[in-house]
């Protein structure tokens, strides 16, 4: 079984995977997070907020597809302009990934999901 | 949920945005002295005069606790309850330092509710009080203070 801080490292180098966290499902708090790639000097590391609202959006989306008897979700993707925030359940836990919008999105996936089932 | 009641008006927006962003259930902001400044959440005075006076004296005990068990004070406190929680912190406006208190349920989480409470400390520093309180220890009248604010926040007393 891995480490947390070995999920997130292998995550983290995954093409396109800006950051890996591993975040409070209730609290929304990071448990263990990987180094943040591409970020210029002066830039603020955005690995806090995401976190907290990635567990957030993630705990809303349970909610929603607990309303519409669609069961746990699997795997949230948020599609913004510069990039995706990919999130999935584990438990107390939830895996956290910050992507480009070149990424391999099927790998990124899989692997997350890999990983979930992991600390699960 | 109602909006928040200030008894000094240049917290208002950002005390509303906290309340918004953070989905707080309720709030109090407080100079460390007892005197509310805003509040939300509470209809009854007497409730934010509780919450005023213990939130004071907790500030007090854990910056002490944190010299003693850590060298440096505790400026932020969270208890998590089993249906709600509880996050007290500091901020500072104009140099004059403030408390805060905000109780959130399962709606929010702790991680949100730092974060939008850092959003709100910077916001703070880019505002003045109005009535600047000299020093940050008691004044000797904290229940003139308490009250006089608890008037400015329900109205005067007989008709709140």
């Amino acid at each position: 079984m891995k480490t947390l801080s070995q999920i997130v490292a292998e995550l983290s180098h995954l093409p396109g995977v800006v950051a890996s966290m591993v975040v409070g499902a209730i609290d929304g708090l990071i448990v263990e997070t990987s180094g943040m790639k591409d970020t210029g000097p002066g830039a603020t590391d955005p690995r806090k907020h995401t976190a907290a609202l990635g567990a957030y959006l993630y705990s809303k989306a349970t909610r929603a597809a607990d309303a519409a008897r669609l069961g746990t979700p699997a795997f949230m993707r948020l599609e913004a302009q510069q990039g995706h925030i990919c999130v999935v359940g584990a438990r107390d836990v939830v895996l956290v990934t910050i992507v480009t919008p070149d990424a391999n999105l099927g790998r990124v996936r899989l692997d997350m999901m890999n990983a979930a089932q992991g600390i699960s | 949920m109602s909006d928040p009641t200030v008894a000094e008006g240049w917290v208002s927006v950002p005390l509303r945005r906290l309340k918004d962003d953070a989905r707080l259930i309720s709030g109090v902001l407080l100079y460390p002295t007892g005197r509310a400044v805003g509040q939300f959440g509470f209809s009854n005075a007497a409730d934010v005069m509780s919450i005023c006076a213990l939130t004071s004296a907790i500030n007090a005990s854990a910056r002490e606790l944190g010299r003693q068990l850590d060298g440096k004070p505790f400026y932020e406190t969270h208890h998590a309850g089993a249906d709600r929680q509880v996050f007290m912190a500091r901020c500072a406006a104009g140099g004059q330092e403030l408390l805060f208190v905000g109780v959130f349920d399962r709606e929010s989480s702790l991680g949100v509710v730092e974060i939008y409470f850092a959003e709100f400390q910077q916001a703070l520093t880019m505002l003045r009080p109005e009535k600047e309180t000299k020093g940050t220890g008691p004044t000797g009248d904290f229940e003139g203070e308490l009250n006089r604010s608890l008037d400015a926040l329900f109205g005067p007393l007989g008709k709140r």
